[in-house]
Formats: structure tokens, sequence, C-alpha cells
């Protein structure tokens, strides 16, 4: 038998996910983000309610499913709008709330702490986007080592952030 | 140990593909499976995000990642020992016996006449033969850079050196693997303006060999 879903647990832990997916979509600073996910977790609670949620493949991807089609809804709404009447130009970072900034600028922090090998790493690998075998034939290392050093300054960073 | 303490220490295949997902580099399809495994694996989405959120600081602040000028990059002698240090002893015999069959194809290699690799002219077309790799500038630099530096690719060889940034600002050709940029086009570089290059390198004869990436870096402004 199908075990029934709680609909609040859903929520709590699929939303970061969801935002997650329609930022990276849309762009962080785009103001509507937070309605998109919020109309998200709206048709994905009336659909199991209606009993459309089978058990068929996973609640995850269930909701991944809602999620693109949401967002493809929404670009093309935003067309169709943007095709009449042009939309001004948003003031920066709006709806950044506090608490980010204070952690955008605690990250700053600790990427300005790194040793400077971890800095050139960062650099050449996420900054520049370079592949690793560029990086490592620039730096002289194995490519297998600058992803475990890049890993390993974001892993400092993380926990330069956390104290 | 319990199952679930085992499936836990298992690593999922997915976090390779973490990075290549926010740098852009997957394919549709692939990129679409490891959306869809996001919203399946609490533990590779924490990574994903965590990850996302320093490479938006690192973006949107690259002066972070440039040191103050007179500091040396790393400890003398570092990246030789980090390389040094990273071979196991089965390694090093792997490396001797590389080594001794390197020189052998090599001794083949110059007693016969080298075949030129083809490759097509067009500027964004990509090319089959070696790279240049590019010493400096590849980094944000402090100040407009006093000359552009790259490794040689062999003896005899001509480099072509464009220099752009909307358009092409310079282009000059030398059989050096340096070239100090001239006082007109430093004139014409500005700070906080962002820069590309790239090396080809000719044969005597005018043959494409090799090519470097094109590299960007951005003049920082003065304090």
């Amino acid at each position: 038998m199908k075990k029934p879903v709680d609909l609040d647990a859903m929520a709590a832990a699929y939303r970061p996910v969801i935002y997650f997916r329609i930022r990276k979509a849309l762009g962080r600073d785009n103001p509507d983000c937070e309605d998109i996910a919020n109309s998200v977790l709206m048709q994905a609670v009336e659909k199991v309610r209606k009993g459309e949620f089978r058990g068929d493949s996973t609640i995850g991807t269930f909701l991944y499913t809602i999620t693109s089609r949401r967002i493809v809804d929404y670009i093309r709404w935003k067309q169709r709008v943007l095709q009449h009447a042009p939309e001004p130009s948003l003031p920066a970072d709006p709806g950044k709330s506090y608490e980010l900034q204070e952690r955008e600028g605690r990250i700053a922090e600790a990427v300005k702490e790194l040793k400077p090998r971890f800095k050139k790493i960062l650099q050449l690998y996420y900054y520049q986007g370079l592949s690793r075998e560029d990086v490592a034939a620039h730096l002289g290392i194995s490519p297998k080592k600058v992803s475990e050093q890049a890993h390993y300054a974001v892993k400092l960073i993380k926990k330069s952030i956390k104290r | 140990m319990s199952p679930q303490k085992v499936r836990l220490m298992r690593k999922c295949h997915f976090e390779e593909k973490i990075d290549d997902y926010l740098l852009e580099k997957l394919d549709e399809a692939e990129r679409e499976a490891f959306q869809e495994h996001l919203f399946n694996c609490p533990s590779c989405f924490a990574r994903t995000s965590d990850r996302e959120e320093i490479l938006h600081v690192i973006k949107t602040n690259p002066s972070l990642l440039t040191e103050p000028e007179g500091v040396p990059e790393t400890r003398p002698f570092f990246r030789l020992r980090l390389w040094l240090a990273s071979f196991k002893p089965r390694e090093w015999a792997l490396a001797g016996l590389t080594a001794c069959v390197s020189l052998a194809v090599l001794a083949l290699l110059l007693t016969r006449p080298s075949d030129s690799p083809v490759f097509l002219l067009e500027d964004d077309t990509a090319v089959r033969g070696n790279a240049v790799t590019l010493i400096s500038p590849v980094i944000d630099v402090g100040g407009i850079p006093a000359y552009f530096e790259w490794r040689v690719v062999g003896e005899n060889t001509l480099y072509d050196l464009t220099l752009s940034n909307h358009t092409v600002l310079w282009k000059t050709t030398t059989r050096e693997n340096r070239v100090v940029l001239p006082s007109e086009i430093r004139a014409k570089m500005k700070a906080g303006e962002s820069y590309s290059w790239q090396i080809k390198a000719f044969t005597a004869e005018g043959t494409l060999i090799a090519v470097s990436s094109r590299v960007r870096f951005t003049v920082a402004r003065p304090d």
C-alpha cells in the first residue's frame, strides 16, 4: 500500500532545492523566484491531494517535473509580457536579505584569508573556468590535484564561515 | 557496520559533476539529469548549493583572489614539492618506465620527417595539434602588464600574439617567447577593463603548429 505523503514535511524538505533550481534558471536577482517557488509547492500539494501523485516516480522527481514546467511557463509568460511593455530595470539586488548579504560578506572574508596557492586555483578553475587539465598544466600539478585542492579550498571557506 | 552507514560512506557519482554543472560545462541531457538528481539527493544538493554560493562571491568579487603586488605567490619550490609529494613508489617506477619509452619514441621520431598537423585557420575554430601554454598574464593583474610570456614550442618558431578587448588592440610577431608591451599600446589600456590574449605558433615556413587558449585578464583599478 502506498504511504501517504506528509505535505508539510515535503514542503519544508524540498523548498530549498525548488528555490535553487528556479534561481539557477531565472537568475539570482529575479524578484519572482520566491513567488514561483510558492506556486510550485501549492501546485504540488494540490496534485498530491487530488491523488495525481501515484508513486510511479520519487517525490523528488515529481517535484522536479512540476518545477521545470513552471519555469518554462514563466519564461513564456515573461516573453509575452515583454513584447508589449518592456520591463523597467531592477534595482540592485532586490530582495537580498540582510542575512544573505552578511553571509556573502563572511564568504568574501574567508576567500581573502586563503593562502595564495588556493586563491590561484580558485582564480583559474572557478573564476576563469579553465579546464582541470589547463589549470594542471599551468601550475605543474596533476588534474586530480586541481580538483582536490579546489575542493579543499571550498572546505576551508565553509569551515571559516561556520566559525 | 549498519547498511545505512555503508550507504553514507559510498560516494555519489554525481558529486564529480557538481563543478561542471556550476561552470555550465554539462551538455543539456547531463544538465537535466543532474538537476533531477539534486531533487533526489540531499547530500549533492547541499554540496552544490554551498559551492554555488562561494562561486557567486568569487565571480562578483574577482579582486578577492588577487594578491597584493610584492607578495610571493607560493613558497619556494612549492609546486615542485607538491608534485613530487604526490608520487607513490609504484608511480615512480611507472614514471621511470614511461621516461625510457618516451626517450625511445622521441629518438625514433627525430630520425623521421614529421608531418605537419592539419589546422583550420578560422579564429573561433577548434584546431588540433600542440597547445601553447601561456605564462603571464593569466590571472587578473594589479597594473597594466609590462610584458607577455609563454612557453617555448620549439626551435625556429614564429609566434603571433593577439591582444584584444572588444576589438583587436595589438598584433605582433616574434621569435622569442616573451614580448614587451609597447608604450603606445599600454597607453590605450585602462584599469578596470578586461582583455584577452592568444598565441599562435608557426614554423619558419609559415605552417601553424600550435595555438594557446584565449586567456582573459582584468587590470585592477588602483585603490
